[in-house]
């Protein structure tokens, strides 16, 4: 500092009216500087800080990486950072601190430099910052991008997966299943005479309707690798890996009866007067050219052509002739 | 100066695996789990033939840790990553759920944290085994290319020799690969050899 500054400031103002915590310590870890900052932030007073060791000034302990990085300073006079990521609340440091009072510890950014006294004495500088600010915004970003994810992948009538977020997850279950040679099931679900409800009992029921449906199929899965989406209207989509052709032919059963035992009424749906669906299954091990989604697709309209109310299977190794049949 | 004869490398080698081992007690103290540090091998070239082979710089993005020492001799200490690899060994450190993208906020100084870890461990065994202490400025953290980094350690006449130390790193079975770079003047590497010397003599 030029001698023109130091007649004009005293140094002892600016460290007392500094956004940051100063403390200087000797090479006994005796307190020489203790701001006000740090003062305000710890509730210690800098008359009862000044000359007594750092160890015996706050009444709950500092933690042992900001003792062992201070103890690094005063040994080897090299600079010292501690990051919030790392350490959040090295020091007792409050934002407001009041007595009596359940309070968080403040998150801090501290670093440790050693310094020269007039009297030639090796002191270390601990400055501390708080970080809380910036933690709040990173959390808070987080939560908000949280929800916008979920907003952004969930269908908004039924709260199951949608469109957007089925067609990421197939891709990559189709990819996963290819590289691992894993088998991968696809069912199509759709809700017969979907149509004819609506126009009877109006959007209101058909709305209902397609939720109890989407609620009842997410019920049957219970891994957290399956995923039951709404495809598009009163059509569902849902993938599995892992499972054998028998397992997913019991599994396709086990959706159909399932939205059956909900016995919705649906009078102009023959012959049961209720609410059913038809399952399209395809089960296999995708390769190149592969494609399981069309072929649960065309197993669904054969389900439909078949009478509804069933599920069809397809395996996906069969070649296209089985399909015409 | 040209180069350091292989005792004097095998010394420096043992110096800065002594001030590994000593950067990875602490980081195992941060984590809570053990880190592995290791320095298989170090290196004096002079700053003319640096290439990106030299410092297994390939394509991508850097991340740069830098000290300023003084003392006996000046250095600038640089450690490199590549910048996908600091935020792997910042997020496994801090062994959170936040993904790599969400990490951005607190990278920055979490680096220079690991960074002045490694740094002042091995500058503490210089001092330790070698005799003499260095004043150290704080860690600064920036992100460069390969190319940027290339051009700054040609560029720097003032300091034409570069010393370099291959680090291994393991955290939690995930293993790491950077560079301690260490930018010194002809004098400052004399300087380094005389004390590296003195330390030899006793034992010649």
């Amino acid at each position: 500092m030029s001698e023109l500054a130091i007649k004009h400031f005293d140094m002892e103002d600016i460290s007392n009216v500094i956004n940051l915590g100063l403390i200087v310590i000797d090479a006994d870890s005796r307190i020489l500087l203790w701001n006000n900052w740090i003062a305000k932030h710890s509730g210690i007073n800098e008359a009862d800080a000044l000359n007594r060791p750092l160890e015996q000034v706050f009444s709950e302990p500092m933690s042992p990486a900001f003792l062992s990085a201070l103890k690094n300073t005063l040994a080897y006079r090299l600079p010292v950072v501690l990051s919030t990521a790392l350490h959040r609340t090295p020091l007792p440091l409050y934002n407001a601190f009041e007595k009596n009072q359940q309070q968080s510890r403040m998150y801090q950014s501290i670093s440790i430099t050693p310094i020269q006294s007039r009297l030639d004495e090796s002191c270390s500088l601990i400055q501390v910052t708080d970080s809380s600010t910036s933690i709040k915004r990173e959390k808070m970003l987080r939560s908000h991008s949280e929800i916008l994810k979920k907003e952004a992948t969930t269908d908004s009538l039924t709260d199951i997966c949608n469109r957007r977020f089925f067609d990421a997850h197939y891709k990559m279950a189709v990819a996963d299943a290819k590289r691992q040679k894993h088998c991968l099931s696809i069912f199509m679900v759709d809700i017969d005479f979907f149509k004819a409800y609506n126009d009877y009992y109006g959007h209101i029921a058909g709305d209902n309707a397609i939720r109890l449906v989407a609620e009842t199929l997410k019920l049957q899965i219970s891994r957290a690798t399956d995923i039951v989406a709404r495809y598009g209207g009163e059509e569902f989509v849902l993938v599995m890996p892992y499972l054998p052709q028998k397992i997913a032919e019991q599994f396709a059963e086990k959706l159909r009866k399932a939205v059956f035992n909900l016995a919705i009424p649906h009078i102009n749906s023959d012959p049961f007067h209720q609410i059913t669906i038809s399952v399209g299954v395809c089960t296999g091990i995708p390769k190149n050219g592969d494609n399981l989604l069309n072929k649960a697709d065309a197993a669904l309209y054969q389900a439909k052509q078949k009478g509804r109310n069933q599920f069809i299977f397809l395996p996906l190794c069969e070649t296209e002739e089985y399909l015409e049949q | 100066m040209n180069s350091l004869n292989e005792l004097q490398l095998d010394a420096l080698t043992e110096v800065f695996s002594i001030g590994a081992g000593r950067a990875a007690l602490s980081l195992s103290e941060i984590v809570g789990d053990e880190v592995r540090i290791s320095v298989p091998s170090v290196q004096v070239i002079s700053s003319n033939d640096i290439s990106s082979t030299t410092l297994s710089l390939n394509s991508g993005r850097f991340g740069a840790v830098s000290q300023n020492f003084s003392g006996p001799f000046n250095a600038e200490a640089l450690l490199l990553f590549t910048e996908e690899q600091a935020l792997k060994i910042v997020s496994d450190m801090m062994d959170s759920q936040m993904s790599l993208e969400e990490l951005a906020e607190f990278e920055h100084e979490a680096m220079c944290e690991l960074g002045n870890i490694i740094l002042n461990a091995c500058l503490s065994a210089m001092a330790d085994i070698l005799n003499f202490t260095l004043d150290s400025s704080l860690p600064n953290y920036t992100v460069a290319s390969a190319d940027d980094i290339l051009m700054r350690l040609k560029k720097n006449t003032n300091q034409p020799y570069i010393m370099i130390l291959h680090i291994d790193l393991a955290i939690e079975n995930q293993r790491t690969a950077g560079n301690l770079v260490f930018l010194l003047s002809s004098a400052s590497l004399t300087n380094l050899v005389t004390h590296i010397d003195q330390f030899l003599d006793p034992i010649s």
